[in-house]
């Protein structure tokens, strides 16, 4: 490990010539390049990549060792260098999603693990109580447990399904709990999201809103570099959220039922809906899916009211979201998500 | 000296420690440590950590430290130095304001 | 002289027990700039707190004209090693406001005056131009090196395998030290794997006088000391220098001579080196078996 072995090198992913260096050396070490790398960092030895890492966001992806290289301290020295990446950037939380296997060498880089789905998958966090504190301050906040339950949303806007869906589950329990997804893959950002649902659920005296942000895992966040089939890929992340979920949250806020919208068109959030029905019950929470509200006769959906902006019908979105929603997609600050949705730079 | 931004310092190679600081207002000095070597030294890494607090005047901190078997210089070194960078301060004696 | 990064515990802690006759802990080029803080405080507590024994310990600080210089100096100091060494020296002035640093330190902490002694790499035209204006610049200077990678850079040319772009260079620091009577310091050669290249290259700067090599991993001590070792003649005939100072103590008597002639400093100082490098050469075979 003296002068002259090794070389941390940044990638820039903007330059194909590179970027494909990496994707070439992760195919080798069976990995593939997440779509979703803000970072990333390679180990070389001379001309040759030892070792890579990357971060997006507050989670460490793609991190590989070259076979040649292994016991050479080079994931120390990966790691050592997203930390320090991460902490510049002002992200002192950290995740890592690695293959069960691998749980050893991030235990001893200093990550404690959260949750697992055997054989496919382990959470680790960057602190050995992040978890434990999460969930004492939701239930500190929270006070009685009494008869409560929960539903996760995205809200990509807030629409009347939305609406419809969280009036229904507050009328069937005492106290709901509405987590909203955090994460900014969406058209319109997190804040926006959580304000709008906060705007439009402002008369129900019983729902508590939360922002779903490190232990709530959006499909559109959970890593894929490392799972082969997009199957198993949805399949593990909904084992690995419920688990979280059914773990964690639910006991800490007494929640002992599960509301979801019914999903009639997208693949994915049925197959997880199927799997959170298969799962919860086990750990004695109960699933009910509500039916879609309609509107003319269609299921509303925020997907719906994408549509609707892109190809400029603003006026339609009127019937399909709450005034609050609707008098936001007027104001200056919506413009320019508006003119993302329609520029179709975003799929969601 | 008061902690209110979170620093960190060091790396997760051998022989060194990677200490991490944040703001632990009114509830002490918490440590919270993995070590290589946790059996042998664990109680002499923490002893050198709260010592360099003590003499930095700092009461109320959390400290999250990763040890790969470092020695008490360098974790001295590494906690001065995510310190520093946690106040924007120097934690040389000599420069220290 | 063994290189070591200044943001490494785990060299620093080992850097002595590979047998190279001094260490230089490195703050500079190894160092990126976001761990330039760390490395100081780490190189400041290791030299505070590691005993090194015998080996010669230097720290190479960042130039006095970058934001890191100042501090550095301010806590290598205060570490006292046996040596600072200052980078990119060009000009006599450079070695003059260093030493001016290191007076004004040494004077506030109740440090002797010139215990810190200094040494200055070059590592451009200028600098090779100005050599022997540096080589006497303060008396706190022991050495003068050659930084060839950002030499030749600035020559606009490379390293070859042959040397020919570091001829004058090195000729002109060796004058430069051999008549400001410092030491003279060779650079140092990367490729690590490439042993046959750097066994020439130490060929090379042996005979031309040089007094050592600066070497980036504990693998090329053991060619520089085979090849720098001194006959078995010369260390013949340093023992039998020593022991007549031994003896000359015992006597009580002020002069020391040897086979009717008289020895002065430099012969003795001399000898001590060829006993020294003799010892540090042994050392080294023992290590690298």
């Amino acid at each position: 490990m003296w002068y002259g072995n090794f070389r941390e090198q940044t990638i820039n992913l903007q330059l194909p010539e590179e970027k494909y260096r990496l994707l070439a050396f992760l195919e080798r070490q069976g990995l593939a390049l997440d779509g979703n790398v803000e970072y990333a960092v390679a180990v070389m030895d001379g001309e040759k990549m030892a070792a890579s890492g990357a971060l997006d966001g507050r989670v460490l992806k793609c991190i590989a060792v070259d076979e040649a290289y292994k016991n050479s301290g080079l994931s120390a020295k990966v790691v050592s260098h997203l930390i320090s990446e991460a902490y510049e950037k002002q992200r002192t939380h950290l995740f890592v999603y690695t293959k069960p296997e691998n749980k050893a060498i991030f235990s001893e880089l200093g990550f404690y693990a959260i949750a697992e789905v055997p054989s496919k998958v382990v959470l680790m966090e960057n602190r050995p109580d992040g978890i434990k504190r999460y969930i004492e301050t939701l239930a500190k906040e929270n006070g009685s447990k009494a008869d409560s339950a929960a539903v996760v949303v995205n809200c990509n806007p807030f629409t009347l399904g939305h609406r419809y869906l969280i009036e229904y589950a507050a009328s069937r329990c005492q106290r709901l709990h509405v987590f909203v997804l955090w994460e900014d893959r969406s058209s319109f950002p997190a804040e926006i999201r959580y304000r709008l649902v906060k705007e439009g659920t402002r008369h129900l005296s019983n729902v508590v809103l939360h922002q779903g942000k490190d232990y709530i895992i959006s499909d559109a966040t959970f890593p894929s570099y490392f799972i082969k089939t997009y199957q198993e890929l949805v399949e593990t992340h909904a084992k690995l959220d419920l688990e979280i979920f059914s773990r964690y949250i639910a006991p800490a806020l007494g929640i002992r039922k599960r509301f979801v919208g019914e999903e009639p068109y997208c693949k994915v959030t049925a197959a997880y809906n199927a799997i959170m029905k298969a799962l919860l019950p086990v750990h004695g929470i109960e699933v009910e899916v509500v039916p879609r509200k309609l509107a003319d006769g269609e299921a509303i959906s925020a997907s719906r009211v994408r549509e609707l902006i892109r190809s400029e019908k603003l006026q339609e979105v009127r019937t399909l979201v709450p005034e609050t929603t609707y008098s936001f997609l007027l104001s200056e600050e919506a413009q320019e998500i508006i003119r993302q949705i329609r520029s179709g730079s975003r799929r969601h | 000296m008061k902690i209110h931004q979170a620093g960190i310092a060091g790396t997760l190679e051998s022989s060194d420690i990677t200490i991490h600081i944040e703001e632990n207002e009114g509830k002490g000095i918490e440590i919270q440590l993995k070590s290589t070597v946790l059996n042998q030294f664990g109680n002499q890494i923490r002893h050198v950590i709260q010592e360099t607090l003590q003499e930095l005047g700092i009461t109320d901190v959390l400290v999250r430290a990763t040890d790969k078997g470092a020695l008490d210089c360098t974790i001295r070194a590494r906690l001065l130095t995510a310190v520093s960078r946690a106040t924007h301060s120097s934690c040389f004696p000599w420069e220290v304001k | 002289m063994l290189y070591v990064p200044g943001n490494h515990p785990g060299m620093i802690r080992d850097a002595h027990i590979y047998g190279s006759d001094a260490i230089m802990f490195d703050l500079e080029d190894s160092v990126s700039i976001k761990e330039k803080d760390a490395a100081r405080q780490l190189v400041y507590h290791s030299l505070k707190t590691i005993d090194y024994g015998c080996t010669e310990v230097v720290v190479r600080v960042n130039g006095l004209n970058t934001p890191y210089g100042g501090a550095d100096f301010e806590a290598m100091v205060r570490a006292k090693p046996d040596a600072i060494r200052l980078p990119k020296t060009e000009t006599p002035e450079d070695v003059k406001e260093a030493d001016a640093l290191i007076s004004r330190i040494e004077e506030q902490i109740g440090m002797v005056q010139g215990t810190i002694k200094l040494m200055a790499a070059v590592e451009s035209a200028l600098g090779v131009i100005n050599a022997y204006g540096i080589a006497t610049a303060s008396k706190r200077l022991i050495g003068i090196a050659i930084g060839a990678e950002d030499f030749v850079t600035d020559l606009k040319t490379s390293r070859s395998a042959e040397g020919i772009e570091l001829l004058t260079a090195r000729s002109q620091i060796l004058f430069a030290a051999r008549a400001a009577g410092i030491d003279a310091l060779d650079t140092v050669f990367s490729d690590v794997n490439d042993e046959e290249g750097f066994a020439r290259e130490v060929r090379l700067i042996k005979q031309m006088g040089f007094d050592g090599k600066s070497i980036v991993n504990p693998r090329q001590i053991e060619i520089v000391h085979k090849l720098f070792a001194p006959s078995e003649e010369e260390v013949r005939k340093s023992v039998r220098i020593i022991e007549a100072i031994g003896e000359a103590e015992e006597k009580g008597s002020g002069v020391i001579s040897l086979d009717g002639r008289m020895i002065d400093k430099p012969i003795v100082e001399r000898a001590r080196r060829v006993l020294e490098l003799n010892d540090a050469v042994k050392n080294s075979y023992i290590l690298a078996r």
